[in-house]
């Protein structure tokens, strides 16, 4: 896509522009890698090295009391390996309910016609307009009457499908051959056969966005655990972060630790499935008003 | 021909609601019944823990939160975090977009790199910059060095007037890259035809950028804004962490914060309840904002 070419001069090996672009480029890449590099850097050295001035961006030696400290907790108790664990769990439930009722219900939207199937998916897109932070206040006093505190429950019930993610799937099966699945019919497949061998299996490329999508907005989720995890046996990942960080303020080392520890999986997802994040935050230019 | 079909039409129509009624459900019980709740609640004096039956008082939390400074602190605060993130966001994100487009080599590289911090989740954004914005950290060093002003501390953390620019700079680091990729796709769907027809009729490179590319962005340019203004009037994980670590409150005491605190620290129900109506109904004055102006802009092409 070379279309916005604005100054390409063949002939000149480096053009003045194009090395103003170059440097714009490069420092816009410092700034965001830079604090990564950071983090992984200084999660390897001791505190008194992190505060040094210059700061020694190569640790001298490998600092793994920093790891076991972000693992064993201020008060030696290993919390670490539960609260990292609800996290996996909340995120990968999360997502495998999300991924199934949303093409569910995108594939009853798409691919049926029912009397108020309009109102059903205006009502579904309202509820995108409803931010979270604005209920969370009554939608914890509904867990409270569930009796959803400190429970797997709270922390997942109220997340098992988005609208965001009935509107993508929605969207993916609309052209998707009607035809197709009338001759499926007539051969007489059942109607949740069709939707689970036919359906889902031609959606993957959408799953898989939708499914990266909603892992990381669970992995990333404190505020919701805030409210209703405050049992140290039920918080995640983000509350032990936080909770850590305000204790360990002073130990730099230990606290980069605790956020590499945090960061892996989402870095690992990254590099493996990369054009799916991608295609993840492009989903939104598609989508006009 | 339709009216022999009507067995297998009626069959089908039901098959319909099975798989949309799991989903609709969950949307009344999450989503529908909370916002009326909070609507309703914020009508009344109500505390959490307390035994007593909540008291019916009107609009007072409204009128009462309209005169309270906390309250209209929390407006400021919310609206220099969204308007002091949102539009450089817009203008860099766009800058860096148009940049990518134009190298030969590395886009894909760039582009990645770029969305990197967008993978790691707000709270460690958090903890990572508040080790950079350390007093010996190297948030000093830098600023330091490039004006050459060694030994000062810029207080990052602590003066009430960089602790917002501190949160504004986390969030600005950690979406420019979301946006730089929303924007390289809404640039590479404007066709090249038009920009051959352009250099045929004479325009030069920053007039079709001027003439094609920018309003034909418009929608993009749009969507990214109002995205980029929903999403940090919600902004919660950096301003609570830096509060938790022993940041000044008052400056960054964002509308969420506010309504967390004071539901949840202070058990004023009734009251937070009526401030998550307010942010309710601002957000939704900026999705309608979108949509007004989206829909009047459509260009096809």
């Amino acid at each position: 896509m070379t279309n916005t070419n604005l100054i390409s001069r063949p002939g000149r090996i480096i053009s003045p522009i194009s090395l103003l672009i170059w440097i714009i480029l490069t420092s816009a890449l410092v700034f965001t890698l830079m604090p990564i590099v950071f983090m992984f850097s200084a999660s390897m050295m001791p505190s008194k090295d992190i505060l040094k001035m210059p700061f020694p961006w190569i640790p001298k030696e490998f600092h793994w009391q920093n790891f076991t400290k972000a693992i064993a907790g201020n008060d030696g108790s290993f919390i670490f390996i539960r609260n990292f664990s609800n996290s996996v769990i909340v995120s990968a439930v999360v997502t495998v309910t999300t991924v199934i009722l949303s093409s569910m219900t995108g594939y009853g939207l798409a691919k049926f016609r029912f009397k108020g199937r309009n109102i059903v998916f205006l009502a579904i897109m309202a509820t995108m307009m409803i931010p979270f932070e604005a209920i969370m206040i009554p939608l914890y006093l509904v867990a409270t009457k569930l009796h959803l505190q400190n429970s797997y429950g709270g922390l997942i019930i109220p997340f098992l499908v988005n609208a965001f993610g009935v509107f993508m799937m929605r969207q993916y099966l609309l052209p998707f051959p009607d035809e197709f699945l009338d001759a499926t019919r007539i051969d007489g497949a059942g109607e949740l056969s069709i939707f689970w061998h036919i359906v889902l299996p031609n959606c993957a490329p959408a799953i898989a966005t939708l499914s990266i999508l909603t892992f990381r907005s669970q992995w990333d989720n404190l505020l919701w655990p805030l409210l209703v995890a405050q049992s140290e046996k039920m918080k995640t990942l983000p509350l032990y972060i936080v909770k850590f960080a305000a204790e360990k303020y002073t130990d730099e080392g230990a606290m980069m630790a605790v956020a590499v520890l945090g960061s892996i999986p989402m870095l690992i997802l990254f590099f493996t499935m990369s054009r799916y994040f991608v295609s993840g935050a492009s989903v939104f230019s598609s989508r006009k008003g | 021909m339709k009216k022999t079909y009507s067995g297998i039409e009626k069959k089908l129509s039901r098959w319909g609601w099975f798989f949309v009624a799991p989903s609709l459900f969950f949307f009344s019980l999450f989503s529908f019944y909370p916002i009326l709740n909070a609507g309703f609640t914020s009508l009344f004096r109500k505390k959490i823990l307390s035994l007593k039956p909540p008291t019916f008082i009107g609009l007072k939390n409204y009128i009462y939160l309209l005169q309270s400074d906390d309250f209209w602190n929390s407006i400021r605060a919310t609206f220099v975090f969204t308007i002091g993130t949102f539009i450089p966001l817009l203008v860099f994100s766009l800058l860096l977009a148009v940049l990518i487009l134009n190298i030969k080599k590395g886009k894909k590289f760039l582009q990645l790199a770029y969305y990197a911090p967008a993978v790691l989740s707000s709270v460690v954004a958090a903890v990572i910059w508040m080790s950079i914005f350390d007093p010996r950290g190297l948030g000093n060093q830098i600023l330091n060095f490039l004006f050459n002003t060694p030994g000062i501390d810029h207080k990052w953390l602590a003066d009430s007037t960089m602790v917002q620019l501190s949160t504004i700079l986390v969030y600005f680091w950690k979406y420019i890259g979301y946006f730089v990729v929303i924007f390289i796709a809404g640039l590479a769907a404007i066709p090249g035809s038009l920009y051959e027809a352009a250099t045929i009729d004479g325009a030069g490179k920053w007039q079709s950028f001027w003439r094609i590319t920018f309003p034909l962005l418009k929608p993009t340019i749009i969507l990214v804004s109002v995205m980029s203004m929903l999403q940090c009037l919600k902004t919660f994980s950096t301003q609570y962490l830096f509060v938790q670590s022993g940041s000044p409150q008052a400056p960054i005491n964002v509308i969420t914060l506010n309504i967390y605190n004071t539901g949840i620290r202070d058990h004023l129900i009734g009251r937070s309840s009526a401030m998550s109506i307010i942010l309710f109904l601002i957000m939704l004055f900026f999705t309608w904002l979108q949509f007004k102006t989206s829909k009047a802009d459509d260009v096809s092409y």
